[in-house]
């Protein structure tokens, strides 16, 4: 079975809705601001997302990620700012936009007694589609998320990849233009992570506006072409990833045998590149183009006849841009 | 038709959760059953102070030798359950068969049995003051066995026996004697007919010529108004059952009107499931409004509470062998409306509980509570001293067991009106329930 996003007509609806948009965002966050009492859970967090766009929200537990799709979902509404979906507000009181939007909420949002076909037939109806109509999504989202051939099989039987895996299939059922997906590969093995994957890349590709959570930096990384960092309900960051990365140096850390006379020094000397310290013989250098810096070491150690006893190298990546964002670890 | 697929998805969960199967359907069949049987044949009968003569009559009748070709034969021993079924204070029960009234007798189950032989009716017939007649007078009243009747006694009960016996005696006087007095005047008055003018004219007061009681003192005949000869029900034929005993007409309502109200665990865990798995936003995600999403979670539960009630009641006459009673249609809006107030103490429940022990603690505490209040738990309220069962009408429970007390215990001569009220008030408690829910139920969990 060809993928749901692979069906002509789907392809259609989402070409005819960027025509529609002239260029608007498809989602367009505003300075939202969300308090509970004297809770700050959102502060004037900004961003846009377009169509097509696989935009990645990291941020550690309790840093605002599920107020903000709750929002963006229509089920909570801002203290204020606001959030606009195709150029329409959303709140809560917009029921149709909700159409528009697909949720795959982290906990696993379906029915473990039903089956697999019918939790996506409920979840189908609950959108108005019924009859062949219906019997035609639930089996291109079947085949989409793989469970075809599971599709009369109870879901509390099903493997917690298989869950994941329908938990995203009831979010695409009616063929929404956002998908809203927090911290959608809790718990699957890679092969489930993997099906989902290339699940979210495909629905990108046809036009759907992904937000894609996660504390899981390497998934948002492989994933998404645009990140928002988002911590203590402030968005710190926003960017593409190569933009993203360039604000961070990488690391070269190596250990000599004995202390060198002039050493420091003449690394010192290396364009782009910045001593951090020195622990006994191990010495720590940041620098902006790691390959070109390693070259001029080598260079320099045999220069100097200084024998290298282990040598280590850190590109530039997120998890160390989102450490020097926030002063700690996604995971502390 | 979305809250129809809320309502089909949740009656699918409903039908596939043991939990509810074994709660709402087992469970009171159990109790039932348990009860049913371990429960005295008393119980669920009002209690009858009245004296009970037992007789048995084997009287074959005998013709009417006043009475043109063709009459009736006379039955003196009808005559005699008539008199004694209007006195007052007596109930009669006629046991079909002697051997049984001696087994009962030698049982001590009867205290005394009356028994008129087949030629009661010809000794009687033959009683008279007259030449060649029987005389049945002596020194004690009657003689039963110049009667072909005699009394079963069951020596251990000798007191009581005794009173029954004088009770018999005095009925046989009233019946015996103005049939004898009744014929030996109309002998007089055939054969010496001025001397009957003049005797009749020196007893003013007494019609000479009456042959009942009444007819002699010139006194109006009783009505048959209140006159119940009953016959006797033996057990052995209903089993260890005692199928379509008198106590399933109460113990059934009671606890299909117990259970009705387990509802309340059964709904209030689908709820908190739907709150802890997600699925809840999902709905909330969904284009369905507040109302919708109520409605639809409210109509499988209203249709598991009816069809509960109406599986109740089923079971209960072909399980048990309960009668419907003679307005089998009004137990419908009983059940109905039973429902509407369980279903709303179930989103009552659902609306206040976050977790699912927190339903199974509240919700059981509630349950038992307002059924041990109501008078469900011991099976019949009228064990409930009287400030009690006027206390227990602060329950929907209580309502629901006076509508199916009228129609169930009460066969013969349902109070529709009390029917009637009892469903409204149901109903009222089902809508306050539901308001009260819908304030405080809580959709928007998000944080």
């Amino acid at each position: 079975m060809r993928p749901l996003h692979h069906q002509k007509g789907y392809r259609e609806a989402s070409r005819i809705d960027r025509i529609k948009r002239m260029g608007e965002p498809l989602l367009s966050i505003r300075d939202v601001v969300k308090r509970y009492r004297d809770t700050v859970a959102l502060d004037g967090v900004s961003f846009d997302v377009e169509a097509g766009e696989l935009f990645g929200l990291l941020g550690p537990n309790g840093a605002g990620k599920t107020t903000l799709l709750s929002i963006v979902s229509c089920l909570l509404e801002a203290t204020s700012g606001e959030a606009r979906i195709l150029g329409q507000p959303a709140t809560p009181r917009d029921r149709n936009l909700r159409r528009s939007i697909g949720i795959v909420p982290q906990e696993l949002a379906v029915y473990g007694e039903l089956n697999a076909r019918e939790n996506l037939n409920f979840f189908g109806s609950l959108y108005g589609i019924q009859g062949e109509e219906l019997h035609q999504r639930v089996d291109q989202v079947l085949g989409a998320i793989g469970l075809a051939d599971r599709a009369n099989d109870r879901v509390d039987r099903f493997s917690g990849g298989m869950k994941r895996r329908l938990n995203l299939g009831a979010a695409l059922i009616h063929r929404p233009k956002l998908l809203l997906l927090d911290e959608p590969t809790t718990g699957v093995d890679p092969q489930s992570r993997n099906h989902i994957f290339e699940e979210v890349r495909r629905l990108a590709a046809d036009g759907v506006g992904v937000v894609y959570t996660s504390h899981y930096i390497e998934e948002v990384q492989a994933l998404c072409s645009r990140v928002g960092i988002i911590d203590h309900g402030r968005l710190i960051a926003c960017d593409t990833l190569p933009a993203l990365l360039a604000r961070m140096g990488g690391v070269i850390r190596f250990r000599v045998p004995d202390e060198t006379p002039g050493l420091r020094q003449r690394l010192g000397e290396i364009p782009g590149v910045e001593l951090n310290g020195q622990e006994g013989t191990t010495l720590e250098m940041e620098c902006r183009d790691v390959k070109s810096a390693l070259m001029r070491l080598i260079a320099l150690l045999n220069e100097m006849k200084v024998e290298l006893v282990s040598l280590e190298t850190n590109e530039p990546n997120l998890e160390r841009v989102f450490l020097h964002l926030t002063g700690h670890a996604l995971r502390d | 038709m979305l809250t129809w697929a809320l309502a089909k998805k949740d009656l699918r969960l409903l039908l596939r959760d043991p939990r509810a199967v074994v709660v709402l359907l087992a469970m009171p069949l159990i109790f039932i059953l348990v009860l049913g049987v371990s429960l005295g044949e008393g119980f669920g009968q009002k209690p009858d102070d009245r004296l009970r003569v037992s007789i048995v009559d084997l009287d074959t009748g005998f013709p009417n030798p006043k009475a043109d070709e063709g009459d009736e034969p006379l039955h003196w021993s009808k005559t005699v359950q008539r008199d004694l079924a209007q006195t007052a204070g007596i109930r009669v029960e006629v046991i079909p068969e002697l051997e049984e009234a001696e087994a009962l007798v030698a049982n001590g189950k009867r205290a005394a049995v009356l028994v008129f032989g087949p030629k009661f009716s010809e000794q009687v017939t033959r009683s008279s003051f007259m030449l060649g007649g029987v005389n049945p007078l002596f020194r004690d009243g009657v003689d039963l066995e110049k009667l072909d009747a005699y009394v079963l006694r069951d020596p251990t009960q000798l007191t009581a026996a005794s009173i029954i016996e004088q009770v018999g005696q005095v009925t046989m006087l009233r019946v015996v004697l103005p049939w004898m007095i009744g014929s030996a005047f109309g002998t007089i008055a055939e054969r010496m007919g001025p001397l009957a003018t003049v005797l009749q004219q020196m007893f003013p007061n007494y019609d000479l010529t009456g042959t009942t009681w009444a007819a002699l003192t010139r006194a109006a005949e009783r009505s048959n108004d209140g006159a119940e000869v009953a016959v006797f029900e033996g057990q052995a034929e209903a089993g260890w059952l005692s199928r379509g005993a008198q106590r399933y007409q109460i113990l059934v309502p009671s606890y299909t009107v117990m259970f009705a109200y387990f509802l309340v665990l059964t709904v209030g865990w689908l709820f908190v499931a739907e709150r802890r798995q997600g699925t809840l936003k999902r709905l909330r995600a969904a284009p369905l409004s507040r109302p919708q999403i109520l409605m639809g979670k409210l109509l499988p539960c209203f249709l598991l509470s009816v069809g509960q009630g109406l599986f109740l009641l089923i079971a209960g006459r072909l399980v048990f062998g309960m009668s419907w009673g003679s307005e089998p249609w009004w137990l419908v809006p009983v059940v109905l409306c039973t429902s509407l107030s369980a279903m709303g103490l179930a989103l009552l429940v659902a609306a206040m509980a976050r977790t699912e022990a927190q339903v199974a603690i509240y919700g059981t505490l509630l349950v038992l509570v307002l059924a041990g209040l109501s008078g469900c738990l011991m099976g019949d309220r009228e064990l409930m001293p009287e400030n009690m069962q006027q206390l227990s009408l602060i329950t929907p429970h209580a309502w629901a067991l006076v509508a199916y007390k009228q129609l169930l215990a009460n066969p013969a001569d349902p109070n529709v009106f009390l029917v009637l009220q009892s469903c409204a008030v149901l109903a009222g408690f089902g809508l306050v329930f539901i308001l009260l829910a819908w304030s405080l139920l809580r959709l928007d969990d998000t944080t």
